[in-house]
């Protein structure tokens, strides 16, 4: 019985860190951490292998007003904002200085110009590359683990703390102990 | 015969780490003064054969002795002695290495000035950084031996990642975070030691670990920074952080440490928290090891994974031991643990840490869930998905903007109970300087509801902690008739843990309003110039004179000079670079920054016609983005304050070997 309490005293304690770990165990099950050593090194992890299908095609079919069109710029950026770089570690076509990057950006470019909305731009590039190429993934089914997570711990973590400090505060009043130590921390 | 040499010297040491973490514990129990001893001999002999090893590893990069398999991977003659000598660190094995070497003198140093403590933590304590140590010696006899001969030996090798060698902050970023992460195996062994001595209820494992925690949170502090700052200054996407996993990696053990910073002072103090502050403890020491598990495993890739192989599973199995043994260690002590809250007031310092307690460990959840999301899904659904900057941006923000509203309350709270009338005098100035801070911003042209919020609450937070330090200065001059400049000296020196941490609060608004400031009014354009066009970005004229080239010894160089223009006159050329190295196929972007308080014009050649006829640069304002540095160092100063040794405190947390008795006899 007493052992029975302490351990779940201890399982609680330690429930954050357990947690951790086992998420990470759980994530490595399927692969193996071994069986990745023949992967190219230098290539990220989750991207096409074939270079080939990283490639897109520039149309050429911007006009010079469109090339110039601060509007147009800040459109692009915010969609290319949103797209990963696939040569690159986690970097963003707009931030990414890689001439696939600069490639990404003109056809992101082209396409909002052809009247295409923001959504059907980064479908297209869902459909080339998969859904790993959006940089935050889509709020819905499995992915919104991610998204409710923290806030579930956050609202969570607030209500314990107010029944806890509603608690503590309602317990006999301190003794005058600590209170003569001076306000040094 | 170096080889040989240092690896033996591994052999030697992973044999005395393991008699030495044998010996201690049976010394404990036969109470045998002189095998504890022998067991302290244990800890400073394995530094000294860890010491022996790195060396030697040094010495073999150095001469260029590729029959050493990390010197055949890393080393090349054509690379300068300095970063041959920083390659050391610059792949997995040589990490490892240097980790060891780090840890060993940790543990050194640990056990020495403790030594003389009476009871049994400090001796579990010292079993504790030995088997850490053992861990580490396995890794590296087994899947990370740097020690392997090469036959036949190579005349040359292929010379570190370029990445690594083009800039020197690559030289300071990585000791920097290895001495921050290893750092905490000193308190954590403190935390282990007290509870395997059953010494958990006093503070002790505590105070004797607090200026350690500093110092080590400092130093990952400036890794941190240092990180962000390379990031910037060489990856030519004018960021400086960018959610990389293994950024997060290093993010991840810094929040849970510094909520631990804050909430030891509640337990000092009123007794409280003891169980959540050993778990935050022993869970920032698991984070490190995760940190190391992600970086070197290759599991996630980033620009800071090396390489693959069976390394991860020896993390994983060591993360798994410790998880269980700390366990075992929290449920047999729960009994000492208890501790009764009281609170006498909702409004009151000791209300805002544990909402700050929660706040960072809810930030360090999201990051951890982030960082490992796509491991996460591929396994539940099979399919890859990234999670990286805008979503981390997008959930971190509100936590971060709360976090610095509460940098300002919590200053003001007074323990116990918060008077209204004192309470209104002491926030007022922070009110006042945030609201100014808004209207700045909104004056600037800043419109997005969180960069406001965050500039409130960054001049707010700057408001109630630089009054701080006028009031404690004001009283001082009022009792002592002191100059107020010399008052304010003394108060600090008189109060380091106090104001070291008001100091690091003023560092980390800097750093705030830096991140703030430089993500609101980041200007950036792309143009494509001949000699002697110009272009303007967000009221910066810059000119283009000419491109260059030059062979350096390890690398080609191809340069544009632009000329940042004030009128007619030339204020400072700019010169960003593309290097090529013969290893790789592509070039290293090489930008070049121009600081001045206000801001930074940043650089990138993005194209060159090979007849210099044009370039194509990238030019971006970076308005406030050198505050994020100063901040940084602003932090760095105040853990140095705070970890300084004297003060008040003399006696109080520290037990010297003269005066072993006094830790004991501490309320």
């Amino acid at each position: 019985m007493i052992w029975h309490r302490r351990l779940s005293r201890g399982l609680t304690a330690l429930a954050a860190a357990a947690a951790l770990g086992a998420l990470s165990l759980g994530a490595i099950s399927p692969r193996g951490l071994g069986a990745q050593a023949p992967e190219l090194p230098a290539a990220p992890q989750g991207a096409p292998q074939d270079t080939g299908a990283l490639r897109v095609q520039v149309q050429g079919t911007l006009t010079d007003a469109q090339k110039n069109d601060p509007a147009l710029d800040r459109l692009t950026s915010s969609v290319a904002a949103q797209l990963r770089c696939p040569v690159c570690q986690g970097v963003s076509i707009q931030d990414s200085p890689s001439e696939l990057a600069q490639q990404m950006r003109t056809v992101v470019k082209e396409q909002l110009a052809s009247g295409k909305s923001p959504d059907e731009v980064k479908d297209y590039f869902i459909s080339k590359y998969g859904e790993w190429i959006l940089l935050e993934p889509k709020a819905s089914g499995f992915n919104l683990l991610v998204y409710a997570l923290p806030w579930v711990l956050v609202a969570g973590g607030l209500v314990f703390l107010a029944f806890v400090v509603k608690k503590w505060t309602s317990a006999q009043p301190a003794t005058a102990g600590g209170a003569a130590r001076a306000d040094d921390d | 015969m170096t080889r040989l040499l240092a690896y033996n010297a591994i052999i030697v040491a992973t044999a005395i780490s393991l008699l030495g973490a044998v010996l201690l514990p049976v010394a404990i129990r036969r109470g045998r003064r002189d095998w504890l001893t022998l067991g302290y001999a244990a800890v400073y002999t394995n530094f000294v054969l860890v010491t022996v090893a790195t060396l030697a590893l040094v010495w073999g990069l150095v001469t260029h002795d590729f029959s050493i398999s990390y010197v055949a991977q890393v080393g090349s003659r054509a690379t300068p002695l300095f970063f041959t000598v920083i390659s050391l660190w610059g792949a997995l094995e040589g990490s490892i290495v240097f980790w060891a070497w780090v840890l060993a003198l940790y543990g050194a140093a640990a056990v020495y000035f403790n030594r003389g403590r009476e009871g049994h933590l400090v001796p579990y304590a010292a079993v504790t950084l030995l088997l850490v140590s053992l861990f580490f010696h396995v890794l590296l006899l087994g899947p990370a031996n740097p020690f392997q001969p090469v036959f036949p030996v190579p005349f040359d090798g292929p010379g570190p990642n370029p990445l690594l060698q083009n800039h020197i902050l690559m030289a300071v970023h990585p000791p920097l975070l290895y001495l921050g992460y290893v750092g905490f195996t000193v308190p954590f062994a403190f935390a282990v030691g007290a509870m395997l001595s059953g010494e958990v209820a006093s503070d002790d494992w505590i105070r004797l670990g607090r200026r350690w925690t500093v110092a080590s949170w400092g130093f990952l502090t400036a890794a941190i920074v240092a990180g962000m700052w390379w990031s910037y200054e060489v990856l030519g996407w004018g960021g400086y952080w960018a959610w990389d996993p293994v950024e997060n990696a290093s993010f991840i053990p810094w929040l849970t440490a510094t909520a631990y910073l804050h909430s030891v002072m509640v337990q000092e103090r009123r007794g409280m928290l003891k169980l959540w502050n050993l778990n935050l403890m022993v869970g920032t020491f698991v984070l490190t090891i995760l940190g190391t598990f992600l970086t070197r495993s290759g599991i996630i890739s980033s620009v800071h994974a090396f390489t693959t192989g069976t390394i991860g599973y020896y993390f994983l199995a060591f993360i798994g031991i410790v998880l269980v043994a700390a366990l075992f260690m929290v449920a047999g002590n729960s009994d000492r643990l208890a501790s009764e809250g009281r609170l006498d007031a909702p409004l009151s310092r000791e209300t805002a840490f544990l909402v700050q307690n929660l706040l960072f460990t809810a930030f360090m959840f999201t990051v951890l869930i982030g960082t490992l999301f796509p491991l996460v899904a591929e396994a539940a659904r099979g399919v890859k998905v990234s999670v990286g900057e805008p979503f981390f941006n997008k959930m971190s923000l509100p936590l971060m903007v709360a976090l610095l509203f509460l940098m300002g309350v919590g200053p003001a709270l007074p323990w116990r109970k918060a008077a209204g009338e004192e309470l209104k005098g002491r926030l007022l100035p922070g009110i006042v300087l945030g609201v100014l801070f808004a209207i700045g911003v909104v004056a600037a042209g800043g419109r997005g509801a969180y960069s406001v919020l965050a500039f409130l609450f960054a001049g707010f937070a700057l408001g109630t902690n630089l009054q701080e330090f006028v009031r404690g200065a004001n009283a001082r001059v009022k009792a002592h008739g002191e100059s107020f400049v010399m008052a304010l000296v003394r108060l600090v020196a008189a109060n380091r843990r106090r104001y070291g941490g008001y100091t690091a609060h003023i560092g980390v608004i800097m750093v705030a309003v830096g991140i703030a400031a430089s993500s609101t009014f980041k200007t950036e354009q792309e143009a494509t110039l001949t000699p002697g066009q110009t272009m303007t970005v967000a009221g910066h004229t810059l000119r283009f004179k000419n491109a260059w080239g030059r062979q350096e010894k390890q690398r080609e160089v191809i340069g544009a000079t632009m000329e940042w223009m004030d009128g007619d006159r030339v204020r400072a050329q700019i010169e960003p670079r593309m290097n090529y190295y013969p290893t790789q196929q592509e070039p290293v972007p090489t930008p070049d920054v121009r600081s001045t308080l206000r801001g930074d014009i940043y650089l990138s050649l993005m194209a060159f016609k090979a007849d210099g006829s044009n370039v194509t640069v990238k030019v971006i304002w970076e308005p406030l983005v050198p505050w994020i540095w100063i901040g940084g160092m602003v932090v760095c100063l105040g853990a140095i304050v705070g970890a300084w040794p004297g003060g008040r405190e003399r006696g109080r947390a520290v037990a010297t070997p003269a005066a072993p008795a006094l830790a004991e006899g501490q309320p």
